[in-house]
């Protein structure tokens, strides 16, 4: 059953002259992870604000055709409401913490829907483990790293146990060693808690290894959407000049050379074990 | 900012840390009405001597000297502006007396500096959030109280950023007269003020998508309860306060100069 499903979805900011994307139709399965990726200012983040409804609720504007998330329309229901089933992790990790202490941060969605204390407690404690931030409960959101902050924000809406996770590029403000690892937790939530997660992310040598399904965006409109391996292969996304990750542009050097990898490599790890078998059997 | 340093709140763990906002809020207002009330030396300075053993206590020693000292400037003005008022308007009859008048109102001012820098020094803002919020304040005034000390440092460097790259791009902020000072600041205050602007919109937005105003019954995940303790320190504060009214109405408090010179 599709979770997020929208038919001919098309917006405009208020004041703008041209919306900001026009007809876009997608469906995105249960439990998929979605990889989003697309130049900037091509509509990835106005897209994400629509799964919660910020769009129209926050942003005003005009929003046309249909989008149904969860199974309710982010048109007619809350932003409070919307926020049980989608959480939404920002760019900034900055600008996402308000409180003083990590844990108190991690409540306050739980506060705001006034769950009993007791229950925010256990599911508190939860989501700073999952997201492996247990001993920094205590401390002030501010005093942490970049890396450390985000997992604070993810832990702050994996705590309203959404079934759906947006995330706008989670990693711009990090290096790439907390890049990788912030990734890697966002990949067990969808693997382990099978929690459907959209990613919108640059970094695609390091997410493209996670992803089930790849979309990219040009200027407000969606040009490519599947399986990864056939994503990064179409001319179309080369020449858009998103960064088709490495593997794949060597796995295509090789294949103009003649050497033939078989499968389409995602992942260093894929890739050199693909040479290796084609070393190996070349030999015999 | 050595001034603003000691309203700082730094997280230590002491006795007096862990006292309800509420009661040490209590005591503060008892030490003010008693610092109101009195307006000779003696009485002053036994009111800033007992409140020496808490600042050791809590263990704010450093903080709470830097803020003295970042108020001794005001209390220098008052001393001054006392001696020169109190001469020429005041029927005192020597300058020993009028000294020690003008003494009693400068301890007054730094009593009162005291007992709050020790309040803000010993309560974290989070606490101080949430005893505002259970005496019954909204909640949205005590969370936009608590952001705004959470944004204090944020805010503080950025300011420090924009000064740092308008400068190296040669934005001259010393010299000139006053007027031209206050416009030197105007390439300073402009990108901080749209920055701020800018970020408060994401915090909206990030509020937002974390269901702020769900439910007009919010949980805290935190309660404050007042302990033994606490109520003791309120019962401290009331015999003080009663104890001062008592002193004020029946006792004549001699003064020093009396005493030293009779
Ligand atoms: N709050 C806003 N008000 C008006 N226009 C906006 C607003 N936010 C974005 N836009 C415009 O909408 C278009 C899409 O922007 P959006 O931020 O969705 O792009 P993006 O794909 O997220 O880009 P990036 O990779 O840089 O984050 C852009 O033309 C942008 O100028
Ligand atoms: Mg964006």
């Amino acid at each position: 059953m599709a979770v997020i499903e929208t038919s001919n979805l098309t917006y405009t900011y208020p004041f703008a002259e041209k919306p900001a994307f026009k007809d876009v139709n997608l469906k995105i399965e249960r439990g998929e992870f979605v990889l989003l990726t697309g130049p900037s200012g091509c509509g990835k983040t106005t897209l994400c604000r629509c799964f919660n409804g910020l769009i129209p609720h926050f942003y005003g504007g005009n929003l046309e055709g249909e989008i149904v998330v969860a199974g309710l329309k982010p048109t007619e229901h809350p932003i409070y409401e919307m926020a049980r089933h989608v959480g939404l992790v920002f760019q900034n990790p900055e600008n996402q913490l308000f409180a003083l202490t990590v844990e108190k941060d991690v409540a306050f969605g739980l506060e705001n829907i006034g769950l009993p204390r007791d229950e925010i407690r256990r599911r508190v404690d939860w989501a700073l483990k999952v997201t492996g931030i247990y001993d920094l409960k205590d401390r002030a959101p501010f005093e942490l790293s970049g890396g450390q902050q985000q997992r604070v924000a993810i832990a702050s809406v994996l705590a309203m146990q959404p079934e759906i996770i947006v995330l706008d590029e989670p990693t711009s403000f990090l290096d790439p060693l907390s890049a990788k690892s912030i990734l890697e937790i966002i990949h067990r939530l969808n693997r382990d808690l099978e929690i459907t997660v959209i990613l919108v992310e640059h970094r695609l040598d390091l997410a493209a290894r996670y992803a089930d399904r790849v979309i990219i965006m040009d200027r407000g409109q969606i040009i490519l959407d599947g399986e990864p391996r056939r994503v990064f292969l179409d001319e179309r996304a080369r020449l858009i000049g998103v960064g088709i990750p490495k593997v794949v542009r060597l796995y295509l050097m090789l294949m103009g050379d003649g050497i033939d990898l078989g499968r389409v490599p995602l992942s260093p790890e894929e890739i050199s074990e693909s040479i290796v078998e084609v070393l190996t059997s070349d030999r015999s | 900012m050595s001034m603003f340093d000691g309203l700082r709140f730094r997280n230590v763990s002491s006795p007096i840390h862990r006292i309800d906002p509420r009661a040490k809020f209590i005591y503060v207002c008892a030490l003010f009405v008693a610092a109101v009330l009195f307006n000779q030396l003696i009485p002053l300075l036994i009111l800033l001597l007992i409140q020496i053993p808490l600042v050791v206590m809590a263990k704010v020693v450093r903080e709470w000297l830097r803020l003295i000292r970042g108020a001794s400037f005001f209390a220098a003005i008052i001393f001054i502006m006392n001696v020169i008022s109190l001469y020429f308007y005041g029927g005192y009859p020597s300058l020993a007396s009028i000294i020690e008048h003008a003494l009693a109102m400068t301890v007054r001012f730094i009593v009162l500096v005291e007992s709050f820098s020790i309040f803000f020094l010993t309560t974290s803002p989070d606490m101080f959030g949430l005893s505002l919020e259970q005496i019954g304040v909204p909640y949205e005034f005590c969370f936009a109280f608590t952001t705004a000390i959470r944004f204090v440092p944020v805010l503080a460097e950025e300011a420090q950023t924009i000064i740092d790259a308008q400068r190296s791009r040669g934005l001259e902020l010393e010299g000139g007269n006053i007027m031209r000072r206050i416009r030197n600041y105007i390439p300073i205050l402009i990108p901080l003020i749209v920055n701020a602007i800018r970020r408060s919109l994401e915090l909206a937005e990030a509020m937002e998508s974390r269901a702020w105003g769900a439910s007009k019954k919010r949980t805290n995940l935190y309660v404050l309860k007042m302990g033994s303790r606490d109520y003791c320190l309120i019962i401290v504060s009331i015999l003080m306060v009663a104890a001062s009214v008592y002193v004020w109405l029946f006792i004549k408090i001699p003064s020093i100069t009396q005493i030293l010179w009779p």
